[in-house]
């Protein structure tokens, strides 16, 4: 016995170092949304250097895009400056629907349904490998953040925080393989899954009697416990019904530009 | 010590890289896996027990920076590192051609095992499609990203003075311990 392990040492050190490797994400795969006494010490340890190198880095983009890159800038302003005068109109109407809708409010004793605080935080990092969608932003348990709190700016939902350390957390975005969110189709009112795979997300379990169209609106329906209802997820792409079966496919384009992802929200819990 | 240090502080500073540098300048599918090149690296070049510990090791920074679950990237890593040094007795590891092709191989390998890893254990939903798109873009970006590290690595050569072991560079002799 003792001739065989001696001989065979590498082979079995290397298996068992592999199996317990294995074990260990195993384990993990249960408790995807716990922070680790490792990962928190590693998360806090890069943090300052991670938050370093990406000042760095946005001081250097922005002198490119600010004082070099200013190809068709002036055209640009010109149609902001169009855009921006249309927009004071519509606010006139939109303030004098906030009035009234502020009146009609207090007639009811209508009580807010989701008083929850926001904290801003910036994106710091993004994900070290090419399939996985996550982003490390600068805010964490110090600042009240912890795991499964949901991430949204102002043109709809990010995703999720999944690890929390001190000064630093990671968020899985909607458009991970792995996350999921409840959605609803905001015309036709049709449930579904909104899933994630890679760039864009897929509307799964949509009944295919309910008649979705391409550019209806899909919001959060606020079912799955994470997410708040009412919040964008993204804009019907494509639908594709078979000739049988129970559901259709259906495709989104997500609100978010994930490229371009700097400053997010994150929506703590309600104070007590 | 020292060199575990040594190595351990290069997978740091090449996961600050992968999460902070390459993101403003490259799209997901084109940032090189700069790990993957250090592991093929350390199976070809330092002593088994150093090179096992600190391939875990580095699995498991990966796993940190990376997905959702500590312990993919590791059981991956170690996998790639176990196959690297089963063939590296019958490669001549001087050649660089070769080194470069061993990180080719090494990428579709990892794609494969993580796109099995992630179907079997996990409910990964649409990953082995991602995995695949991206396959060819990977292994492209890696081979670019070690053929410059390897060029680095000679030019730091100098400076390090001449090392046992050290895969890929002129004048040095393979150096496998138990």
């Amino acid at each position: 016995m003792r001739d065989f392990l001696k001989r065979h040492q590498i082979p079995l050190l290397i298996t068992v170092l592999i199996l317990v490797a294995l074990l260990v994400y195993s384990a993990n795969l249960r408790k995807k949304t716990t922070t680790t006494i490792f990962e928190r010490a590693v998360m806090t340890l890069t943090e300052p250097l991670q938050q370093g190198i990406h000042r760095l880095g946005s001081g250097i983009t922005g002198i490119w895009n600010n004082y070099l890159s200013l190809v068709d800038t002036r055209q640009q302003n010109i149609e902001v400056m169009r855009f921006n005068r249309e927009l004071r109109a519509q606010l006139v109407a939109v303030n004098e629907i906030k009035l009234e809708n502020r009146r009609l409010k207090k007639l009811l004793d209508f009580v807010e349904d989701d008083p929850r605080r926001v904290l801003p935080a910036l994106v710091v990092a993004e994900d070290a490998s090419s399939w996985a969608r996550t982003i490390v932003i600068d805010k964490g348990v110090s600042q009240g953040v912890h795991e499964g709190l949901p991430v949204v700016v102002a043109e709809g939902v990010v995703g999720r925080v999944i690890k929390a350390a001190a000064n630093s957390s990671r968020v899985l975005l909607v458009t991970d393989a792995s996350s999921s969110v409840a959605g609803l189709v905001q015309r036709t009112r049709t449930r579904g899954v909104a899933r994630g795979n890679g760039l864009q997300l897929k509307l799964e379990y949509a009944l295919r009697s309910d008649p979705v169209e391409r550019d209806d609106l899909v919001v959060t329906s606020g079912m799955g416990g994470v997410f708040p209802k009412g919040l964008v997820v993204g804009w019907v792409a494509s639908v594709h019904r078979d000739a049988f079966g129970l559901f259709q496919q259906i495709d989104l384009t997500p609100a978010v530009d994930f490229s371009r992802l700097e400053e997010v929200l994150v929506l703590l819990e309600p104070e007590p | 010590m020292k060199g575990l240090f040594l190595h351990l502080l290069c997978g740091l500073i090449f996961m600050l890289f992968q999460t902070t540098i390459f993101p403003h300048l490259l799209l997901p599918e084109m940032r090189p896996n700069l790990l993957l090149i250090l592991v093929i690296y350390l199976g070809l070049s330092e002593s088994f027990l150093r090179a096992a510990f600190l391939t875990l090791l580095l699995g498991v920074l990966q796993d940190v920076f990376s997905g959702s679950t500590l312990g993919l990237y590791a059981t991956v890593q170690l996998t790639i590192f176990l196959l690297v040094r089963l063939f590296s007795d019958h490669l001549n590891i001087e050649s660089r051609p070769l080194l470069l092709g061993l990180v080719g191989v090494g990428t579709i390998l990892q794609s494969l095992l993580l796109g099995f890893l992630l179907t079997t254990f996990a409910e990964a939903g649409s990953v082995l499609g991602i995995l695949l798109a991206d396959l060819p873009f990977q292994v492209i970006f890696n081979l670019l990203a070690g053929w410059g590290l390897l060029v680095f690595l000679l030019k730091l050569q100098p400076l390090l003075g001449t090392r046992q072991g050290m895969a890929g560079l002129s004048h040095q002799s393979k150096h496998h311990g138990a």
